[in-house]
């Protein structure tokens, strides 16, 4: 008993698989697309099929960069200290911590946590890319962001665990995060706090 | 400790209740399911924060209310403690996700202000004896860890964290275990969930040990009363693992016998996590954790015989009933106040000898909330010091006890 036209029921469906949005939003988005004028979708769905295309990841951090270049904005800053890396989850936790304009190192960019419920172990993370980064000898500290949740504290002690051979000074982000929150949606103060009070892992 | 009055919105056949509760007795009456055992759900729900009958705490959102964008249910008591009067609010609020099953959010406030769930159990105490209570002694041991749980949470700061906590890690761990068993990988990702388990599970089988063999000084004293001297009931905790040094000996996954033992929690602690470490290679091919206290056992003896295997039924309800008595007492010498005592039904359960008992044992000072279907049950004598509140379709009004 399909009520509504086919191509609609479609697009509530796509948008119903994006993260954060149930049936309601989701019917919701639609509809209002419906509605707008032309442009409005025109220009909604020639961003998304850019967004594929024309993004890459960063060979050296793995953070998102345009399609075409090699390394993001953030690893071609040539003033920025090659010595100190904040190792992160997500790309997400990169805009986190540049909006707090409060460091000045380089970052890595893991794509994900351990988590054996998922099924992610360290061959499923950016981890032997940090390691490479790591033997090459140039990084004295590196500060383990990683979220304030098991997963993120079971990733930050494995991190420890593979990185003990070099010589490299390990710190993990100071509580004050909200426990289990996300990184992310910590607000600047917090962040600021946390990146300040960063302990010995 | 007392519960003065009670509002709920949207909790189970609610839509919305207001109540109030004098300083003793209250009695609740209405025909089957009308609403009574769900009062005395939430209100115990003020106590352990999570409900003590549902699979899921969402269960106990009313049913019409999950049709709202984001459906909430409400329990809030008031609450005399020491002298001074609070409120207790939680919150069950079901944020919609993409599945459209939902995550539920419990909220805990204490006067207005939001406290952490973890700080907050303990704040209200109260006794909650069902009839179908019997279970703990009839059903298998996840009943009687559940059971345990529930007392020590009210009783011991940290508690439930540390069981949460080790909850979280267990499953993450066996999924871990299972993935190595699988596809293989670097065993050094357990060393962290290791470390949860054992820091975890030493706060757990510290609680238990300690308290249990306490605990039962009471419990043998209400059971001898109860039952005039004829039988001796024994609690006989087997811990999976006991907090020993093993490093030596044979794998054993059956149980020790020795429940009161000196281990403090530093030592526990370092044993267990030893202990993990030996057992890595068996656990890694069974992909699950063998030891620890999601595999504690708890059994009952009357006069040596093992209760949940040859108890008859009245000695069940017996040993039932004096489990409750004594945590009301064992509750009032830890927190020093009587806790408010729920029951439900029970008194229909007992026969006229033990309802006298029963009655007679609520002493002078603590507050009870009773249900029945049938005020005949009770004497018209007992039935005039008790609030009359008639429970109907979700709806209550207070009458005068006949
Ligand atoms: N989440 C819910 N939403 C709406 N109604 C519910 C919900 N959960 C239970 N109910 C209803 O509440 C009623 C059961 O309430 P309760 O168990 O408190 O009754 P009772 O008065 O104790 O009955 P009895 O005398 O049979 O034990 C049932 O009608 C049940 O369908
Ligand atoms: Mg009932
Ligand atoms: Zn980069």
């Amino acid at each position: 008993m399909a009520i509504l036209p086919e191509p609609l029921e479609k697009l509530m469906l796509a948008f119903e698989r994006l993260p954060g949005i149930g049936p309601k939003t989701a019917s919701r988005l639609a509809f209002y697309m419906l509605r707008a004028p032309a442009e409005v979708s025109a220009d909604l769905a020639e961003a998304l099929k850019d967004i594929k295309i024309s993004t890459a990841l960063c060979k050296v951090c793995f953070n998102i960069t345009a399609a075409g270049r090699d390394l993001c904005d953030i690893c071609a800053a040539p003033e920025r200290d090659n010595g100190l890396v904040c190792v992160v989850e997500e790309p997400m936790d990169v805009l986190a911590l540049e909006r707090t304009a409060g460091f000045a190192g380089r970052y890595h960019v893991l794509h994900g946590a351990l988590s054996p419920i998922e099924g992610i172990g360290p061959d499923n993370l950016r981890i032997a890319e940090l390691e490479d980064r790591v033997k090459e000898g140039r990084i004295r500290e590196i500060i383990v962001a990683t979220n304030p949740s098991m997963e993120g504290d079971a990733t930050a002690l494995y991190l420890r665990q593979r990185l003990e051979t070099y010589p490299v000074h390990l710190t993990r982000l100071a509580r004050g995060l909200p426990v289990g929150g996300d990184l992310e949606y910590a607000d600047q103060s917090t962040l600021l706090r946390a990146l300040a009070g960063r302990q010995d892992l | 400790m007392q519960i003065l009055s009670l509002s709920l919105s949207n909790y189970r056949i609610f839509k919305r209740l207001e109540m109030d509760f004098p300083q003793r007795l209250t009695l609740l009456v209405g025909n089957n399911a009308q609403g009574k055992t769900s009062i005395l759900e939430a209100i115990h729900f003020l106590s352990i924060f999570t409900s003590p009958l549902a699979s899921s705490d969402r269960e106990a959102i009313n049913l019409l209310a999950l049709k709202e964008e984001i459906p909430v249910g409400r329990i809030v008591g008031g609450i005399q403690k020491a002298g001074k009067k609070h409120t207790l609010e939680i919150r069950l609020i079901l944020n919609p996700a993409q599945n459209g099953s939902g995550r539920l959010r419990k909220e805990v406030l204490i006067d207005g202000v939001k406290k952490k769930l973890f700080d907050a159990v303990g704040f209200f105490n109260s006794v909650l004896f069902l009839p179908q209570m019997t279970r703990i002694l009839e059903d298998g041991p996840e009943e009687r860890r559940k059971y345990i749980d529930q007392l020590l949470s009210q009783a011991y700061p940290g508690y439930v964290r540390a069981l949460s906590d080790y909850q979280a890690a267990l499953s993450r761990r066996n999924a871990l275990l299972k993935l190595l068993f699988d596809k293989g990988g670097d065993e050094g990702q357990l060393a962290y969930w290791d470390e949860m388990i054992a820091t975890n599970g030493a706060t757990i089988i510290e609680a238990r040990i300690k308290s249990i063999s306490d605990f039962e000084e009471y419990f043998r004293e209400q059971f001898r009363r109860l039952t005039g001297s004829r039988e001796e009931i024994r609690l006989d905790y087997q811990p999976s693992y006991n907090g020993e040094n093993q490093a030596n000996r044979q794998l054993e996954l059956g149980i020790n016998q020795s429940a009161s033992n000196p281990f403090g929690y530093a030592e526990i602690r370092e044993n267990f996590l030893a202990r993990l470490k030996t057992l890595r290679r068996e656990e890694i091919r069974r992909g699950v954790t063998t030891i620890g206290p999601h595999r504690d056992e708890i059994r009952f003896f009357s006069n040596d015989i093992d209760l949940g295997v040859f108890g008859s039924r009245g000695q069940i309800r017996t040993a039932v009933m004096a489990l409750k008595i004594a945590e009301t007492q064992w509750l009032k010498d830890k927190s020093g106040e009587l806790p408010v005592l729920l029951l439900d039904e029970t008194l229909a359960e007992l026969d006229e000898l033990r309802r006298a008992d029963l009655l007679n044992s609520l002493g002078l000072d603590e507050q009870a909330i009773l249900t029945t279907t049938d005020l005949k049950l009770f004497s018209p004598d007992f039935a005039k010091t008790c609030q009359v509140w008639q429970v109907a379709e979700g709806r209550v009004e207070k009458s005068n006890s006949g």
